[in-house]
């Protein structure tokens, strides 16, 4: 019959330990044709059948957008688990190692079979694989990596194994990311602006946030990466860095972005010295809620004002006029009649944040309008 | 809406801006479907258990530029605050004071501004003030209080805001007796809450009633009602605006009401993401549902949608296809909709609509899908809202 026939492909057999993977290179588009993707479910006795996830879609419709793009490369192995009916035939040791071994995989295809009767469960790779089958792409050989496995417990642990590494720290993740090319998964694509001012910020020598970021690569830092890229996506979005966005692409006139920035914390940190030089410990000011909050006076204070014009009198006047009524290092925050907090007692939770701000630019205000 | 939302991937671009990249229907449907917008600073603030609507940096903006920049307003709209009464009416006591709702209203920069009030949910016609239900009594006295409060802090700082009086009750005469003491105090516009709930003869009744008392030159306002079979009538008592989202609302929150025109109703077309339906996804992960065959049966309903919409495929084809993908989805053996799918299909309302939306996206905005293609759908119907607004004679 037209739809049973025989795969041979050409693969290494490594050897390790007791067991034996196999090492080869595999159509993506040919993958369903003999390896099934298991779900988990019960079956009608109410026992665990399978072991995988449903297929996220829209990590599948990222990863498929990426294929289509020029010179997509999968670099990392799909991985599948055979049963006995696949089989390899060496073709004799060759070369100088006697742990890996040339030869090829025989895999019998029926493409009549139901999903659970397949030769070959999809172990890791269900996104990916999935994303090639529906890309509009006539083939796309990947990188495959199949052991034969005894039973289907196996396979379930085989799963487990694969799957439970653990991500990328987040602070490995901001500091690669303003260094990567190509195409990205979109919650990456959001955070690569914040990030890459972020990693300037830390590492312009004409700054005020000059080595202070905690970060993998500046371990003496003590301003928390969060906090400060929290602040910057904040104005980037909402506040006074949009006018430099281009919200088409996403991309933006990051000079001037850090002029302005530069410019706004070059005055807070001239205006509190003291506050500025302490980590968050002895400081607010470099504290989440006080980075935050400083953040939403810089947007309230230079929405309007081009990157140049930032470092001007009515801005340090502003941030002069807060002197008397802040308690970043010691002292109590007055923030209302009978409203009085430590100077310590604030948190970085969204409510004093908020709490935080409005007093800062109530604060201002009314500077402004009595000067 | 958002303008980059792609209807064929149904993908945001990676880096849209939530609300400020966004689109409102003011920037995208003309005429303007609306002479004026109402905000409520319960959905900008929050409450004291629950969060805004806003995230905190949105928030931060609208009140540094303002509420006519912050929604781009053009200059012959007008703003309205309110406290959003609705958000609090299981307190005892309004969560705001007037300081606090009097910077609201100023620091956004609104036209006007409507005292606090505090919503009375119950209808009792002959009911005076020893029969009705103390609770009752007491929230239309608190909202009377506040109302006088109001204006004292108004002319304290000399603000320019045009104070709206907010009216409670539970019976017409309660009511006609709270705008008679609003009018007493120095009110000249009047909004008349808590009446989201009555029938139409009931809110005509407390018309009527208030009718007797009204000095000519107050102005009426109906917080919450959308009643156009009915705003002429309204309008004879003093009626001279009403604020509501039901048209927009229904456009995804109505069972079959879905799709307005100016002499019909339609129900739009459910075609359901498979990976964006919580009950759909339950139903996958226990192995009920097979994600392949849902997202074979999802994509030919779109398909075969595109291609009616086009001329090159049958209605009974369409049809088919939505009641297979129905049958997938409707595992909770909910009733059908294809009878009214089959009316909707066949009439194809959004082929003779003239606004922008139905031009532009064809049969996409009666699919019932996804926030982008139910929001717009919501800014057509509010266009219609507005072109039948346009017949009645407001004198
Ligand atoms: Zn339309």
């Amino acid at each position: 019959m037209a739809d049973q026939y025989s795969l041979r492909i050409p693969a290494l057999e490594v050897h390790q330990g007791k067991r034996r993977i196999y090492c080869f290179a595999i159509d993506g588009k040919k993958l369903h044709s003999f390896a099934a993707v298991s779900r988990v479910r019960r079956d009608k006795e109410e026992r665990l059948q399978g072991y995988q996830r449903p297929e996220v879609l829209s990590h599948i419709r990222a990863i498929r957008r990426y294929l289509e793009s020029d010179g997509a490369m999968m670099p990392n192995a799909i991985v599948l688990a055979f049963d006995s009916r696949v089989t390899f035939v060496g073709h004799g040791q060759t070369g100088s190692v006697d742990y890996a071994i040339p030869g090829e995989l025989v895999i019998p295809v029926d493409e009549s079979l139901p999903e659970e009767q397949k030769p070959a469960w999809l172990v890791d790779g269900q996104q990916r694989s999935a994303a090639i089958r529906d890309a509009d792409l006539a083939e796309f050989p990947v990188a495959a990596v199949g052991f034969i496995a005894d039973n289907v417990e196996e396979q379930r642990s085989q799963f487990i194994l694969v799957n439970s590494t653990k991500p990328l720290p987040k602070g490995l993740i901001h500091e690669l990311l303003p260094e990567t090319t190509g195409h990205l998964p979109p919650a990456y694509v959001r955070r690569k602006l914040p990030a890459y001012l972020m990693t300037r910020l830390n590492i312009d020598g004409d700054g005020p946030f000059y080595g202070l970021v905690a970060s993998p690569t500046a371990p003496d830092g003590y301003i928390k990466d969060n906090s400060l890229l929290k602040m910057l996506e904040h104005s980037l979005f909402e506040g006074a860095l949009y006018q430099y966005r281009n919200p088409v692409d996403g991309s933006g006139d990051v000079e001037r972005m850090l002029t302005h920035l530069k410019g706004f914390w070059g005055l807070v940190k001239e205006i509190f010295p003291d506050a500025w030089r302490k980590p968050p410990r002895h400081s607010r000011l470099t504290h989440g809620v006080g980075i935050q909050a400083m953040g939403f006076v810089m947007d309230a204070l230079t929405d309007e004002l081009p990157a140049e014009g930032v470092r001007c009198i009515r801005v340090r006047d502003a941030l002069e006029s807060l002197r008397p009524h802040v308690a970043w290092t010691e002292g109590t925050w007055r923030f209302g009649e009978d409203d009085e907090q430590k100077w310590n007692s604030l948190q970085n939770t969204p409510n004093d944040v908020r709490k935080l701000t409005t007093h800062l630019l109530r604060v201002i205000r009314t500077a402004e309008t009595r000067g | 809406m958002s303008p980059t939302y792609d209807f064929l991937t149904d993908e945001y671009s990676p880096v849209r801006v939530r609300q400020r990249d966004d689109q409102y229907a003011h920037e995208v449907v003309t005429p303007i479907p609306y002479n004026g917008i109402l905000v409520s600073k319960a959905i900008v603030d929050g409450g004291e258990r629950k969060a805004g609507k806003y995230t905190e940096p949105q928030r931060a903006r609208l009140y540094r530029m303002g509420v006519r920049r912050f929604f781009r307003l053009p200059p012959e709209i007008v703003t309205l605050g309110d406290c959003g009464a609705f958000n609090y009416i299981n307190e005892e006591y309004p969560p705001y004071n007037v300081a606090e709702v009097v910077d609201f209203y100023e620091e956004c920069g609104f036209d006007e501004g409507v005292s606090i009030d505090h919503v009375i949910f119950g209808y009792e016609s002959d009911a005076d003030e020893k029969q009705a239900d103390p609770a009752w009594v007491k929230r239309r006295h608190i909202s009377l209080d506040l109302a006088e409060d109001f204006l004292a802090e108004l002319r304290k700082r000399r603000s320019r805001l045009i104070p709206v009086g907010a009216a409670q009750g539970w019976s017409p005469a309660s009511y006609a007796d709270s705008v008679n003491r609003l009018q007493q105090m120095g009110y000249r516009r009047i909004a008349l809450g808590g009446m989201v709930p009555l029938k139409t003869a009931e809110i005509l009744a407390c018309l009527e009633e208030i009718e007797k008392i009204r000095a000519p030159e107050t102005e009426l306002h109906l917080l919450g009602i959308t009643r156009v079979e009915s705003m002429e009538l309204f309008a004879n008592f003093g009626v001279r605006s009403f604020d509501s989202t039901s048209a927009f609302r229904q456009a995804f929150m109505d069972d079959r009401n879905n799709y307005h025109t100016r002499d019909s109703m339609f129900t739009a077309v459910r075609v359901p993401q498979v990976d964006g339906n919580p009950a759909l996804k339950r139903q996958i992960l226990s192995g009920a549902v097979s994600q392949a065959e849902a997202v074979v049966a999802e994509r030919e309903c779109l398909r075969l949608l595109r291609g009616y919409d086009q001329g090159n495929v049958r209605i009974d084809d369409v049809l088919d296809a939505l009641v297979n993908y129905e049958r997938i989805v409707n595992t909770s053996k909910k009733r059908s909709y294809i009878d009214l799918y089959r009316r909707t299909l066949e009439e194809t309302p959004w082929k003779s609509c003239s606004c922008a939306l139905c031009q532009k996206h064809g049969i996409e905005i009666i699919i019932f899908r996804g926030s982008e293609r139910n929001k717009r759908r919501g800014f057509h119907n509010l266009t219609i809202l507005r072109s039948k607004m346009n017949d009645i004679d407001f004198a």
